[in-house]
Parts: structure tokens; sequence; C-alpha cells
């Protein structure tokens, strides 16, 4: 008996339980509706249609006009038939608001329903709608995610609202958003109960929820609350294989290049990493390796290496060719008249090389041309050598000062200095009253102009201390000049067959002179003759 | 002489079998799709909002029958496969009559287009529900209205709603639930 009691207490607790939770559950489900309404629903009173045989409608009263429920009457009118009054019940609301309700448990549909409201005898609202077009469906039920073995996707499954009928005419959208994110995608679909969504982020957790509403063909209504959110995680990212062999064939070209591009450049990076010390041991060979570093042994022992390279020690002073500006060809043909033609010739080999030489080649051409057949008279020379009078320079030889003759030799089997410009190359002689002749002449380099034409090879008067001064022609004209050490002074040229001037030509020329202050002393006039 | 009771034979045959041919031609493929219905529907829709739009020469000249729209589904469930299609084809027989009288009567040419669209289309309903082996269902001369299932409409605007919510319910209903759909 008293078994028999418990048992039945219990069940009696059970469902009065879940009774309550229904009752607690649908309460929550009524008011998520009712805000949804109030929301979407500009017409008043706000039906809605949960099922296929019910229609609820309510509407909202402030708190100063609102009254108990009685005060109002629901009178709804389907068409071609009789009214009927619908019961009022009353809640509270937010705000200090009441709301009216009236449920209907037995509808028509596909027929206008006229809805009237009235209190105390006063209408208040009215409406004519069609239940089968103010559909509000619960949300879907048992929404699901499952993977479907591919990535980037998620399988959304739910049950649909258990509505006869109604099946193939409802309407779901999904959303779908990442975890944490307010930025999501919306789906729809039709007349179904799964969706496959796509395009999702692997190894991510995404949130899915699913609302219903009918697609208004034949029956239409309001979108349903949404789900609560289901969550997800998809599946995590795989490496293709492709991608990845891919990568790694890249880089071990990209490896493989670069080893090549270091190898190529090793040396010179090499250099710039680990620069080499130099050393001095190339340029002294046997300073350290056989010395030990004693200079003073290994110059004694040196074969002149010091002078390997005399141009780096002389690389400032090189022979400078005098420019020859006229030579007068003179009578008779002397001893060396066999020289003119020579140099004639080896002047007309090499006449077309150098154009600033052919001024004075075609000089000398002409002197030659006009007495090919004279010798030149030493005799007259020495004639006038003696009788110095009409020799103007006769004066200037009477001092110490030296004299320089060029003489035009034949040096075409010498190789001619290419690199030296005439105009540029200063002259070279400079010397002092007082030097030793052998000084002198290591002064006097040979002047060779740069062609080669010829060399003219300048004596000083040095060389003839006694006044001797072999007159080396009288076809040589002979201009003085005098060097005071600030400036230098020309004077006329001057041949000693005066006569014959007229037939040469003499040029003359501007030419430098850059005479090094230290090798000439301040003073020391410098006579060149010609 | 043999031959020519053969031939006689023959001969008979062939009228009977010409005889006992089936009314209908090949059976149709069920139309199962329900966007059809849905074109039909829209369709409809248009032609009732043409004549919501229309002041003068659109108006019936008598009162016309027209089917019941409404479906409540406990009474709806309550009737048996046969009833539910005899009462749709009815309602499409009386539909197909009154918009027709329509015809006649409007001399508006802008709707003429959706009336006959409307008539076209009732016709294809009839098709597609034979499709499906939904028998046609004349109601007999004599009974013109049926009190619970006919009731009279005046405007042109009440016929066109009154399509329009026939198609919506009824005949979708009849649809949805074929036999030879499911």
């Amino acid at each position: 008996m008293t078994n028999d009691n418990l048992n039945k207490l219990l069940v009696f607790c059970v469902l009065f339980c879940a009774q309550k939770t229904s009752i607690v559950h649908g309460a929550q489900a009524l008011e998520t509706k009712v805000a949804l309404l109030l929301h979407a629903e500009p017409e008043i009173p706000k039906c809605f249609a949960e099922g296929m045989s019910d229609l609820t409608c309510f509407w909202e009263e402030d708190e100063e006009r609102t009254g108990s429920a009685d005060q109002y009457s629901f009178i709804y009118t389907y068409q071609n038939e009789n009214s009927s009054e619908c019961a009022v019940t009353a809640l509270p609301a937010a705000g200090g608001k009441r709301l009216y309700f009236c449920r209907l448990s037995q509808t028509q549909l596909f027929v206008p329903l006229d809805i009237r409201v009235f209190r105390d005898d006063l209408l208040i609202h009215n409406r004519s709608l069609f239940i089968e077009l103010v559909f509000l469906l619960d949300p879907p039920a048992n929404l699901t995610l499952t993977s479907t073995g591919t990535q980037g996707q998620l399988k959304a499954s739910w049950l649909p609202p258990s509505l006869k009928y109604m099946g193939d005419s409802m309407m779901y959208e999904v959303s779908y958003a990442m975890a944490g994110s307010h930025i999501g995608k919306v789906e729809e679909v039709q007349a179904s109960s799964e969706l496959i969504l796509r395009g999702l982020q692997s190894g991510t957790k995404y949130k899915v929820r699913i609302r219903v509403k009918l697609d208004g063909v034949s029956y239409s209504g309001y979108w349903s609350a949404w789900t609560d959110p289901v969550l997800m995680e998809t599946m995590p990212g795989d490496l293709d294989p492709l991608i990845v062999s891919l990568s790694l064939i890249i880089s071990l070209v990209l490896t493989l290049l670069s080893l090549i591009v270091l190898m190529s450049h090793r040396r010179f990076l090499l250099k710039k990493i680990w620069p080499i010390i130099p050393t001095p041991e190339s340029k002294f060979q046997g300073l350290f390796k056989v010395y030990g570093g004693d200079f003073q042994e290994w110059l004694g022992h040196s074969t002149g290496g010091l002078w390997l390279r005399p141009a780096y020690f002389y690389s400032e002073e090189f022979p400078a060719p005098l420019e020859v500006l006229s030579e007068v060809s003179l009578g008779p043909a002397l001893p060396s008249s066999a020289l003119p033609p020579k140099a004639s010739e080896a002047l007309g080999e090499e006449e077309d090389e150098d154009k600033k030489l052919k001024r004075v080649d075609s000089a000398l051409m002409e002197g030659w041309r006009e007495t090919p057949q004279e010798h030149w008279p030493m005799d007259q020379l020495r004639a006038i050598h003696q009788h110095p009078a009409p020799w103007t320079q006769s004066s200037l030889l009477e001092s110490h000062d030296a004299y320089v003759t060029l003489n035009a030799q034949n040096h075409s089997g010498e190789e001619p200095l290419d690199d030296i410009l005439e105009e540029t190359l200063p002259l070279q002689v400079l010397f002092a009253s007082g030097r030793t002749s052998s000084e002198s002449r290591s002064d006097l380099g040979s002047f060779q102009q740069s062609s080669g034409s010829g060399c003219l090879s300048s004596q000083s008067s040095f060389e003839y201390p006694n006044h001797t001064w072999p007159p080396k022609g009288p076809g040589y004209t002979y201009m003085a000049v005098a060097d005071s050490g600030v400036s230098m002074d020309y004077s006329p040229m001057s041949s000693n067959k005066i006569d014959d001037i007229g037939k040469g030509v003499i040029y003359t020329n501007e030419y430098k002179n850059e005479i090094p202050a230290h090798r000439r002393p301040i003073g020391t006039p410098i006579h060149f003759a010609f | 002489m043999f031959h020519n009771s053969s031939r006689g034979l023959f001969t008979l045959l062939l009228m009977l079998l010409e005889w006992t041919r089936p009314g209908l031609p090949s059976p149709l493929r069920p139309i199962c799709d329900l966007r059809v219905l849905k074109h039909f529907i829209e369709e409809a829709r248009d032609a009732q909002a043409a004549m919501l739009t229309c002041k003068e020469g659109c108006g019936l000249p008598e009162p016309v029958t027209v089917p019941q729209t409404k479906v409540d589904f406990s009474v709806w469930e309550r009737k048996n496969a046969l009833e539910q299609a005899h009462e749709v084809q009815s309602g499409l027989w009386l539909l197909n009559q009154a918009i027709g009288s329509l015809r006649a009567s409007v001399t508006n040419t802008a709707l003429h287009s959706h009336i006959d669209n409307s008539l076209i289309n009732i016709f294809r309903i009839g098709k597609v529900l034979r499709s499906l082996n939904i028998q046609e269902c004349t109601p007999p001369a004599g009974e013109v209205s049926r009190g619970e299932e006919t009731w009279r409409v005046s405007s042109a605007s009440e016929l066109l709603q009154v399509h329009v919510n026939f198609l919506r319910g009824k005949l979708q209903l009849l649809l949805s639930n074929a036999p030879v759909c499911h």
C-alpha cells in the first residue's frame, strides 16, 4: 500500500515537473514570439499561427488605458459566415504595459478573416487577414553539425517543424560565423533538412544557427526565432602533397643557384670578408726570404732591381724634341750633302705621320728642293767664323755660354718616341756657365721629333771650350735666346747666309719652355743656335 | 471458304479492339513538381491585382457561382481522397464557368490577357490532375449550387480572389498529397 502510494506520488511529481518545464518553455517561446511580432508586424491586433489549426492574436495597451480583460471583446468573422467571439486574457508586459491575448483553436485557412476588437463596446482595432499568411513557426529543432570528410566543409542538419502539408513550403536560413566573430554568412535553402557549408577555414571553430519561414506561395508568415548556436570545429588543414613537393623543389633550386653564385664570386667575397694583408715581398724579391728583412744587405746584393723600372723614377722627365722652325739650304754640297737627300727621304717617308711636323717638313723640303745640287758651303762658314764681325752672334760666342746646334740626322732606324708630344715637352737643355761639359752633355738629351722623321741632335758650346765652334753649315738659322731667369729674350733669327734668307722661309713658332727651376741657376742666359 | 471466315474473324477482331480502345491516350507522366502550381498561383495573383486597378468595364453582368475556398484541416482530413478530388475538380469547373462569363463581359482590353491566362491555366491544371490519376468530376447539370461547397459572387475582383484562394488552398492540398507522387 505504501509502495503504491509512493509510486503514484512519484509519477505525479514527474508529470508535474514535465508539465511545468513545458509550460515554462512554452511561456518563453511565447514571450519570444510576442517580442518578434511587436517588432515585425505593424498592424493591430498582431496575430500568428503556430500550427495548422490555431491562431493567436494579441495587442498591447498602455498603463493608463489598461483595464481588465473583461472590458475587451474579440469578434472574428470568416467570409460568408457568422461572427464569433474569442475570450480575451491579459498578461503583464514590460514597461508597465499589458498584453491582451485571444487564441483560436480551430481555424479556417484560405478564406478571409475579419477581426474586430472592442473595449467597452468601442471598436479599437480592426483587421482582415488570411490565417495561412501569418505563420510564425517554432525554430527548427535538433540542429547538428557534422564533418563531411572534406576540408573546409561542415554539414548542418536539423529537424523541420512538424507541420503537415507544409514541408515543401518551408524555407530555411542558415547563419554561420567563426566563433568569436560577429561577421557571418547566411545561406538559404528550400524544403530541405540539411545543408553543406562550404568555403570554411580549416581547423576553425564555427557557430551555426538556423531559422525557418514559409515560402509565401500558398503559406506565408514571419521568420522564426534563431535556434541556439551550435559550435563545431572544421577539419585541420592538411598540407597538400603537391604544394609541399613544389615548395621543396623551389627551395632546392634557389639554394643551388645561391651556391653557384657564391662559388663564382668566392674570390671577390673572400677579399671583402678576409682581405689579404699586402706584403711587399713581390716588390722586393728575396728581401724577406733570403735576407730576413735586412734591407741593407738586400740592397748590397741586389742586381739593379730598383732600376727595373726607370720610368718610375723618371716619369716626369722626358726628352723633349725641339721644333725645327726652318732650315735654309746653302750653296755647294758639302760632305754632309748626302744627308739632306736622306733626310728628305726620311722626311718624305714619314711626312704623313704627324700633321704638326708638316710645316717643318715642308720647309725643309722646300729648302732642299731649291738647291739639291748645291753643297753646303762649309768653307763659307769657316770664313764667316774666321771673321766673326758679320756674324751677329759672335759676341755671344765669346762668352762661356752654351750653344746648342740642332742637326737633322737620319735616324730612320731608330724607334720614334711616339708618346712624346712635341709641343708639350719642355726643353731639356738647361745649363749654366762654368758647368763641366760632362754635366752639360748629360743634360743634353737628343731632341727627337715625335714622328721620328729625323733626330735633331744638339750640341752645346761647352764641348767647344775654345770657341772652336764648328760651324755646322751656313744652312742653319741661328737664334739667340737669353734667359735671365725671369724672362727669356729671343734674338731675331739670323743665318750665316743672310742673302739666302729670303729664299728660305723662316718660321717662328711659339714653343713652351718649361725650365725646371732646380736645374738652372738664376741669371744664366741660354743661347740656342740653329 | 476458310479464308473468307478468317478474314471475317480478323475484321471482327479489329473492330472489337477499336471499340475497346481506352478513352485516354498514352498515360501522362505524373507532374509532381509543385513549382507548376506556384506558377499558376502567381499568374492568378497578377490577374487579381490587375482587376483591382480596373475602374470601368470590368464588372460581372450577374452573380456567378464559385466554390468555397476555406479549408478546415480537421474537416479536410476526414474526407477521403476521392471526395477531396471531387471537391477540387468541381470547384475548378465552376471557376472555369465563372471566369468564362467574366471574359465575355469585360470590355477592358488590358484585362483580357489576364483572364485568358486564367482560363488556360485552369485547363492546364486539369491536365496536371489527370497526370496524377485524379479523375475529372463534372457536377450534374441540376446541381448548380451546393450550399456547402459554393457561394455566389457579384464582383469580378471577388471572383478572381476566390480563384487565387482556391488554387492556393484546396488544389495545393490535393496536389501535395497525391499518392502517385509519394
